[in-house]
């Protein structure tokens, strides 16, 4: 028996302890949700680093004057400089260890040293020789690290194919870009501010035979000034110019034999000279930096009074930099930039003019690059020290900025609120603002809350209030019932069902809510003719819904016939031809209305059964004693019982309004899914929910779109949880007050 | 008249107008999901129509509406034949029709691709058989049964083959292993593995060679149809389903052919990209993830619910749990697809790749979406729903229970089991159906934790481990999404829709009414409380 007991005793220490650890895990589970879909959603604003991995003094056998171009790989471990003679060296950064020291695989004949190098992206140099000819090289460098440590430098040059073609005359600096499948361009910029574009056009005939012509242009056109600066496209499209009196300009040269000058506009108030110009990745957008150590990007875009010609203007200005902008680097990933001054390297992304990083190196700087990735920055300063960065910014185009303000897109006008996540080109810039997408679900709830509330809340009034009790126990399960239709089948009705049916007759729906009430106040009118006592009232009472039922139905029959005839006596016979035309807005056909209903329809029973419950609970001597002291019924319900209860409708509201924020299928498939800032009842639109909904499966782990949907479900998780906390506030007051649950 | 709007009768009026207006909508939706729904399988007259250029057309009409161009009234022709006429459905003009007809011998025969094919039959070529009945239909009649035992023999076939794709499969998977855990050491083992996979192979070859033969005998017996067209087709056995005479069947034959159609819809595979065929492996796949989800959400939820009722002080810690529980249920359904993506998926399941499967990374074996996440995802949304139910049970109970239990010397851990858990049995019962009737109607979440439109094999099958808890599943409600938001022929794929819904609907009705009939029951027992 002892033992018996003692056991039982054991067991119940021993459940106690599971139950409470049960009990602490649910509040630990909620948190966890919090915390960890947070966790995802915070690097987006950890601040970028820069580290230094190695800076080692540049290996003795390479004179650091003669040096044209450096290079690093991905692992931050091997780098390369290419020197006056062709030559590139490859060494390790840890200890400046030169592992190869190789020459350019074509060397023109004539040719002896390089003058200058160009790199033209994805690893590969122009280099123009001093006899004027211009080859091009493509570097591989990749580093691997064995089991002990020790690091091994891979190597490989090639010569591209060949886009050299010679040019003669005090060439002072030279760039030649490959047309695509056609031919080769080559743009000179000779001593005393003379430019000369080139097009060699190579055409194959039929038989397969090449036939090269050349096409030449000098430009003509007199300059507003020195020019200090020139930089070309990646397709040999556009020639950009600075000159030393602060213009930018911009020419034609696509087509050849000719240099056309589209623009030339003043790049800073106070004029002063440009010192550097990149493209930044794509090609739109042209960064600028002048002797004032300004950085500010362009791009053309339509101006009032140009007409259809678009012209470059000032679109971000970025951080300046200290002294003079003397050189800016382009990311190859993205659209972040790299400029130097004095002293200092800016890392700013022009999309979001966000100031990434500011890198100090230790003298001023003569030659800087990134790797192919863009992860590091290699740096060769004037006292002969090779630095390279590990640079990490894993998201730099997300900043508060760009996710709820407005931002000025490369093609778009003006800065604007946009969502489009990806596109099928790679430069492509995403646009992630949550803007239209928060928008959406409050235009989703707001008009589905319209239709709900009301129908909602005066349903549970006559429910609770004037319904004879016998019914109130067949009715209330089936609206119950109604609260768990899955919403996957609502919204595939409202998609692809109602939204059909409203597309044919649409004013059915306006007409609906003047006629339906206008047959109500006539059945009203009927109503009162039949005396209060006779059988007829008394037997209807707690009923009058059934006969609601055809009235309802009677309304939207007659809206629907009226409709017709409206549509064809006011519209000219197609309402959404007379909308589009005078009132100039777009139907589609799964739009706002179609949200309304059926985001409406799915909130009703929630709203409902809270309401009705917290109505009833009013506790039943507050009724008597108004019906006892000779107050109509509903004088009753409207005067006593509803402001007594209001604490709980109003929670109940509450409750229906987060289900509706949070709501995704129905969105997802009664809406078109179209992110835009409209309060048109006939657009559809793009709620949070929807969108982590058909963004995320595309995703990739851990990049910015996956962080920002994680983002957007942390604010789902965070309106929700104060609108629920409110709500069940709320509610534990109202119990309190009437002391029963 | 003015004591009648002091008195408020009208508002009483509009109030049992709104609750009207409700049931309408209600009534509604029940009513076009079952009309579309149970009038899909019921077969269809096969008119023929002659029309004013001289053409004529066969089909099924399916509905009837005004032309919105000239505000004729035109019909809805679903012609079937996609592979000859393109499209399945087209509107004609009433003014077109010069007759109509329900020719007797118009048949229609149920492919396995292409959708429907409706004609009429010539003739039948009985290669290899022979065929003693007079009539063309009997003929085809008599030669379906004639080779019904071969098609059975080749899904036997099939059926081994598919076990040994399995098992050659799980060789490649334990060679992977092997080599991932060294070459060299293991050279005997995997010489012997890949003796045994090659020889597995092989007899796969042969079994497939022997299947393709044995339909290929098959596949030279056709069905000789013409089309309302004029086009004729040699349609071969092998690609026949089912076959019908719609236009001379009787009531009862229609019956048969409509019961038969929800045998196929309820217990066979999909066929034509999910818009025909059955919903088996999607009424499976909900069903056992419904399960699975059970197995998690019921136990933590009783037990959070017997700790904030039983065993916790009304203090601040349990206030919390309550507000926690709250948010819980009311915290958007996506946000728990986001999280189990990034917890479960991502998180968990990547460690466990990492740890146990690393040889075939990157290939995910449990990194990726699958049918344990997503119970996993679900009982976590539907934990607060079962810790609500069983909490309202136990705090119906009468406290005098309790207190006799107690004082008769139970232990609380006794008095729980033994008196407390059998009273509010019903009251968790009923908290378990409503989380399973939410579970199977939730789509969203699902749709990234690893619900799939078309998975090649069921969650549990007869190969060892049986419960496959990596693999991806099929879903009704995601079905329903699928096959109408994402099929490449919407309009034919509408039916399918329909049913689907309609299984679906009713699913979940049958479960909710059943909770919450038990609740209501329950609550007359004890009286007091609410939802």
């Amino acid at each position: 028996m002892k033992n018996f007991t003692d056991k039982s005793r054991r067991n119940d220490r021993l459940a106690e302890v599971i139950i409470r650890i049960g009990g602490v895990f649910v509040i630990v589970s909620v948190v966890w949700i919090l915390v960890m879909i947070s966790q995802v959603a915070l690097p987006l604003f950890y601040p970028p680093t820069a580290k230094i991995a190695a800076t080692v003094k540049l290996p003795a056998t390479i004179s650091s004057g003669t040096v044209l171009a450096v290079g690093s790989e991905e692992n931050q471990q091997g780098a390369f400089i290419l020197d006056g003679s062709g030559t590139f060296h490859f060494f390790k950064v840890t200890d400046g260890y030169l592992s190869a020291s190789v020459k350019t695989p074509t060397i023109p004949v004539g040719a002896v040293r390089v003058a200058s190098a160009e790199y033209i992206g994805k690893s590969a140099y122009n280099l123009l020789w001093d006899n004027g000819a211009i080859t091009s090289v493509a570097i591989a460098l990749a580093s691997a690290k064995a089991k002990d440590g020790t690091v091994t430098l891979t190597h490989d040059i090639s010569a591209k194919e060949d886009i050299a073609f010679a040019a003669t005359g005090g060439i002072v600096q030279s760039f030649a870009r490959p047309i695509e499948g056609k031919g080769v361009v080559r743009i000179d910029r000779l001593s005393g501010d003379r430019l000369r574009v080139t097009h060699q056009l190579v055409e194959k005939d039929l038989l397969g035979t090449e036939k090269r012509s050349t096409t030449s242009a000098d430009l003509t056109d007199p300059l507003p000034g020195r020019l200090s600066v020139v930089t070309v496209d990646s397709k040999g499209h556009y020639l950009y110019g600075g000159t030393d009196t602060g213009m930018l300009l911009r020419w034609d040269i696509s087509e050849p034999g000719k240099i056309n000058l589209l623009e030339s506009t003043p790049a800073s108030e106070n004029h002063k000279a440009i010192t550097s110009l990149a493209l930044v990745l794509g090609d739109v957008s042209v960064a600028v930096g002048d002797a004032d150590g300004a950085l500010t990007t362009w791009f053309p875009i339509k101006v009032a009074g140009s007409g259809d010609d678009r012209r470059l203007t000032r679109i971000h200005t970025l951080r300046a930099n200290v002294g003079t902008t003397a050189f800016i680097i382009a990311s190859p990933r993205d659209k972040t930039l790299y400029s130097g001054g004095a002293g200092t390297i800016h890392v700013d992304h022009m999309t979001s003019e966000r100031n990434l990083l500011t890198i100090k190196p230790s003298a001023p700087v003569t030659h800087a690059a990134l790797s192919p990735k863009g992860n590091t920055l290699a740096v060769l300063d004037r006292a002969g020290m090779f630095t390279v960065w590990k640079m990490d910014i894993p998201h730099p185009e997300i900043s508060c900025g760009t996710l709820f303000g407005k931002v000025w897109y490369e093609g778009y006008d003006k800065p604007e609120y946009a969502w489009q996540s990806s596109a099928a080109n790679d430069d492509f810039e995403p646009k992630m603002s949550l803007v239209p997408l928060v928008f959406g679900t409050i235009k989703a709830t707001l008009f589905a809350m319209l239709f709900a509330i009301p129908l909602a809340l005066l349903a549970a009034l006559y429910t609770s209030q004037f319904m004879s009790p016998k019914l109130k126990g067949r009715v209330k399960p089936v609206v119950e019932i109604m609260a768990a239709i899955p919403s996957v089948v609502i919204g595939f009705l409202a998609g692809l069902w109602l939204a059909p049916l409203i597309d044919k007759s649409i004013l059915t729906i306006f007409l609906s809510i003047v006629i339906v009430p206008l047959v109500l106040m006539l059945t009203i009118f009927f109503w009162k003719r039949i005396k209060t006592a006779s059988p007829l009232q008394r037997a209807s009472r707690g009923l009058e819904f059934i006969a609601m039922i055809p009235v309802v139905i009677l309304g939207i029959y007659l809206a629907f016939l009226l409709s017709g005839v409206a549509e064809v006596t006011l519209f000219a016979g197609d309402f959404k031809q007379w909308l589009f035309s005078t009132l100039g807005i777009r139907y589609d056909q799964r739009n706002s209305i179609i949200i309304a209903i059926a985001l409406g329809f799915a909130v009703i029973p929630i709203i409902f059964t809270i309401a009705e419950d917290a109505i009833s609970n009013v506790p039943r001597n507050l009724t008597a004693a108004s019906l006892a002291l000779g107050a109509s019924r509903w004088q009753t319900a409207w005067r006593v019982v509803l402001p007594s209860a209001l604490p709980g409708v109003f929670s109940a509201v509450m409750i229906g309004f987060g289900r509706a924020i949070g709501e995704t299928m129905i969105v997802l498939m009664a809406t078109g899914n179209t992110p835009i800032l409209s309060w048109s009842l006939f657009n559809g639109l793009r709620s949070l929910s929807a969108n982590i909904a058909v963004e995320i499966p595309e995703a990739p782990l851990n990049s910015s779109l996956y962080r920002v949907l994680f983002l957007s479900a942390v604010l789902l998780f965070i309106f929700t949880f104060i609108i629920n906390t409110g709500a069940e506030a709320l509610r534990q007051r109202f119990r309190k007050k009437y002391g029963r649950y | 008249m003015k004591l009648f709007w002091k008195t408020g009768e009208p508002y009483v009026l509009a109030t049992g107008a709104a609750l009207a207006i409700i049931l309408v909508m209600s009534l509604t939706l029940i009513g076009t999901v079952m009309t579309n729904g149970l009038g899909y399988f019921w077969p269809r007259a096969l008119v023929k129509f002659e029309l004013k250029d001289g053409s004529s057309a066969l089909g099924q009409i399916m509905q009837q509406e005004k032309n919105p161009l000239s505000g004729e009234k035109r019909l809805q022709l679903k012609v079937g034949n996609r592979d000859i006429f393109g499209q399945d459905f087209r509107w004609i003009d009433e003014k077109e029709i010069t007759t109509r007809s329900l020719p007797a011998d118009a048949v229609l025969l149920e492919r396995r691709e292409h959708g429907n094919y409706f004609g009429m039959l010539k003739d039948v070529t009985a290669e290899g058989i022979t065929i003693t009945a007079a009539t063309p239909y009997d003929k085809l009649q008599q030669a379906r049964k004639l080779v019904a035992g071969k098609i059975d023999d080749t899904s036997k076939i099939k059926k081994q083959m598919s076990d040994l794709n399995h098992a050659a499969e799980g060789l490649r998977l334990k060679l992977q292993k092997l080599d991932y855990g060294g070459a060299e050491k293991n050279a005997a083992a995997i010489a012997e593995l890949t003796a045994a996979r090659e020889k597995k192979m092989a007899e796969f070859t042969r079994l497939n060679e022997q299947a393709t033969a044995t339909l290929a005998e098959i596949g030279k017996i056709t069905a000789q149809m013409t089309d309302a067209a004029g086009g004729s087709k040699d349609i071969s056995l092998t690609e026949i389903i089912a076959l019908q005479r719609p236009n001379s069947m009787s009531f009862f034959a229609k019956s048969v052919a409509y019961l038969e159609r929800v045998r196929e819809l309820l217990l066979d595979d999909p066929r034509e990209s999910n818009t025909e065929g059955g919903l088996f492996p999607a009424i499976f796949g909900t069903v056992m993830m419904v399960l699975l989800m059970s197995v998690f959400s019921l136990p933590f939820g009783v037990i959070a619910a017997i700790y904030l009722r039983e065993y916790a002080k009304d203090g601040l810690m349990t206030r919390m749990v309550r507000i926690a529980v709250n948010n819980l249920a009311g915290v958007p359904s996506i946000v728990y697809g986001v999280f189990g993506l990034g917890f479960f998926v991502y998180g968990i399941g990547g460690s466990i790749d990492s740890l146990f499967f690393p040889e075939r990374l990157p290939t995910p074996t449990f990194g990726t979406g699958g049918i344990l996440w997503s119970s996993l995802t679900l009982a976590l949304l539907t934990v607060p729903v079962v810790i609500v139910a069983t909490e309202e049970s136990l705090a119906s109970i009468p406290k005098g229970i309790r207190e006799g239990s107690l004082a008769l010397g139970a232990t609380k851990f006794q008095t729980l089991t033994k008196i407390l858990l059998p009273m509010a049995t019903p009251g968790i019962m009923t908290g378990l159906i409503l989380s399973m009737a939410r579970a199977a109607g939730e789509v969203a979440p699902l749709m990234i934790v690893g619900v799939v439109k078309l998975a090649p094999t069921l969650p549990f099958d007869t190969n060892f481990p049986f419960f496959h808890m990596d693999r991806k599943f099929m879903h009704l409600g995601f079905h329903i999404y699928d096959v109408g938001f994402q099929s490449p022929n919407v309009e034919a794929a509408k039916p399918m829709v329909y049913v689907t819904t309609m299984l679906l609907l009713a699913i979940v009705v049958i479960a909710s009414s059943t909770a919450i009939y038990l609740r209501n029951r329950m609550r007359s027992k004890y009286t007091t409380s609410t939802f």
